[in-house]
């Protein structure tokens, strides 16, 4: 997966696709595109499809952090999730505090785990690095299932349907969008700012080496600390959003190893590595499964889920940079350097 | 004093079936460096094997080891086939989301076909052997036996055939080996299918002791993923030890706080090795590293 920082020749001009450190002129009409899809007002039909597009595309920007620029590919950001819904949702359920302070703590609380997962993690790379983040979630998901007076344990909490803007409870659907849609852009700016700051040269530089960047004076357990926390503080925000969206929580689906598979699986379709790659990996893979849901699902149970992971199977397969790689290779062959 | 001797012996007993169950995962991972993420759903294809075998065929579970096993070499084969081989020469994360992938295929093959239902079979034996206060299931003492004669089979494969010295070789020097004469890819596929067939195995061992339903792989792999782990990976006897492992730390803490939190104490239990023995419990140094891209 070679990147090439942004080159000399097109500076000064927006490109016209996406390149490291630049906005382009196609991210800019996919964010007016989405302004307007949801400012235009959404059929009662799309509108969960385009809450969940935009939640995930964030969430799948927040997983790259870590997973596409600093090499840590986690398959336990479900706990961070989790940690940032259940903290938001118990302040307010238990001590009527507004989600919207809620949030941030949440944000710290998940923050800490990540913190906490980098440090345990130090030592490992590769499979073990994986394996021992599959097994961080686990033992969050098993602590919150039974620790049943301060989460509800499996009954799950839930939060009062009442529309209050106060409490983050929204009233339509649109709003909860635009909500979300606020999430995304506040993802991928990080992410932009992380790739043009010289703690993005750090995260590349660790993912590509560890000693060569140790040799050149980069702390890597520093960095890579830094990379998971900034990476679970943005899930666990995007678990905050999710609760005040279905209202609803239990530890079998918010904290699921599924849910971390989903978090991974997308910027991977959509190209690791990259600020567009996760967003396009989610505006294609999650209406697609919707769809498939939406159709196929009454049909046969599980249908939609086989053919959604054959497409995953062939993606990765054969176009192992994801979208973003094969948009980046059109480029390339209509403007040879 | 004789809780704790019983609690002992059922946790080595059914840790004995774990290591059995995770011997095929950490076989592809000394040979091929990869992690095979789909492994608990070859485990839940063969327990419906073994369970379809029994309950159309009226064939005993263990009697379906003579058909669930080829079937299952046969399986692994093709997955290699398809899904394993096009990943191989790609970033090392490709072959990762593959099977990770493949592993939501199956579960929703299987819930398609099988529906969400538990499938198990009536018990084997009647009642469980007494030896003095200690009681011991029949089904288990014999998972013991079938992992005992299987590892020693298996490690006189490694240790004394032409087969077994071609996959030691492509071990140590996969490039070395092919000067050799030694067809690599071919040996890939072999311990890929044998890694399967093991599986196989495994399943027709566990039906009479588990239910099987379509997500009943999650359970056992992220088991069997702690085992090689704890044992240092692509080690054999070492996925015993960390069988036994687990199996006594689930059954001691299981009585003594909880089932369900028996579960958290092999977890922590991996974390704590994953912190200050990275290479396993008996393992070579540099194993962490394994598998890392070269």
């Amino acid at each position: 997966m070679a990147r090439v920082a942004a080159t000399g020749g097109a500076s000064g001009r927006i490109s016209l696709l996406p390149r490291c450190g630049q906005m382009s002129w196609f991210e800019i009409a996919l964010l007016l595109a989405c302004v307007a899809w949801v400012g235009v007002g959404l059929a009662p039909s799309l509108a969960d499809v385009t809450v969940l597009t935009f939640l995930l595309a964030g969430l799948a920007l927040a997983w790259n952090i870590a997973g596409g620029y600093a090499g840590l590919i986690s398959f336990g950001h479900a706990a961070f999730f989790g940690i940032g819904a259940y903290a938001s949702t118990i302040l307010l359920l238990s001590y009527d505090l507004t989600p919207w302070i809620g949030i941030l703590v949440g944000a710290v609380a998940a923050a800490i785990a990540g913190s906490v997962l980098a440090v345990i993690c130090a030592r490992l790379r590769g499979p073990f690095f994986i394996l021992s983040t599959l097994a961080f979630a686990e033992v969050v998901r098993i602590g919150a299932l039974n620790w049943s007076s301060l989460t509800g344990g499996a009954e799950g909490l839930s939060i009062a349907p009442m529309p209050d803007l106060a409490n983050m409870v929204l009233a339509s659907k649109s709003a909860y969008a635009a909500l979300m849609l606020c999430y995304l852009g506040l993802a991928f700016a990080v992410t932009r700012g992380i790739e043009a700051s010289r703690f993005g040269y750090y995260l590349l530089a660790i993912r590509d080496s560890d000693e060569a960047a140790a040799a050149a004076g980069i702390n890597p357990l520093l960095v890579r600390t830094g990379a998971m926390a900034l990476s679970a503080a943005l899930t666990g925000i995007g678990g905050t959003l999710f609760a005040q969206y279905f209202l609803y929580l239990d530890p079998t689906y918010v904290i699921s190893p599924e849910l971390s598979f989903q978090l991974a699986l997308l910027p991977a379709v959509g190209g690791l590595g990259t600020a567009i790659g996760p967003v396009l990996g989610s505006f294609v893979i999650t209406p697609l499964s919707e769809l498939l849901r939406s159709y196929l699902g009454n049909a046969a149970t599980g249908l939609h889920l086989v053919i959604y992971s054959l497409v995953l199977i062939v993606v990765m397969l054969y176009f192992p940079s994801g979208i973003a790689g094969a948009l980046d290779r059109l480029t390339r062959r209509k403007a040879p350097p | 004093m004789s809780t704790i001797v019983q609690l002992i012996v059922s946790g080595v007993l059914i840790g004995s079936v774990y290591a059995l169950m995770s011997i095929g995962l950490t076989l592809v991972f000394g040979v091929l460096r990869i992690v095979n993420f789909a492994h608990g759903e070859f485990l839940m294809i063969a327990m419906y094997g073994a369970w379809a075998m029994s309950h159309w065929v009226g064939l005993n579970p263990y009697a379906a080891i003579i058909a669930v096993v080829p079937a299952m070499f046969l399986f692994g084969g093709l997955v290699y086939r398809l899904v394993v081989r096009p990943g191989l020469d790609k970033p090392h994360l490709v072959v990762v989301f593959a099977t990770m992938a493949l592993s939501i295929f199956l579960q929703n093959a299987a819930l398609m076909l099988m529906t969400a239902d538990l499938r198990d079979v009536p018990p084997i034996f009647a009642r469980s052997i007494v030896i003095g206060p200690i009681y011991i299931k029949g089904e288990m003492l014999l998972g013991f036996v079938v992992t005992l004669i299987c590892t020693a089979a298996l490690q006189w494969m490694i240790k004394r055939t032409h087969l077994g010295k071609a996959i030691r070789a492509t071990v140590q020097d996969g490039e070395a080996a092919m000067l050799m004469g030694i067809a690599v890819p071919k040996i890939f596929l072999i311990t890929f299918a044998l890694g399967s067939a093991l599986v196989g195995l495994a399943a027709c061992v566990m039906l009479p002791l588990f239910s099987v339903f379509p997500t009943v792989g999650l359970n056992f792999v992220l088991i069997a993923f702690v085992i090689v782990a704890l044992g240092g990976m692509g080690s054999i006897e070492c996925a015993l030890l960390g069988g036994v492992c687990v199996g006594v730390v689930q059954s001691v803490s299981g009585y003594y706080v909880a089932p369900a939190i028996g579960q958290l104490f092999f977890f922590l239990l991996f974390l704590l090795v994953m912190i200050f023995r990275p290479n396993g419990l008996l393992g070579q140094k540099g194993t962490a590293m394994l598998g890392v891209n070269e």
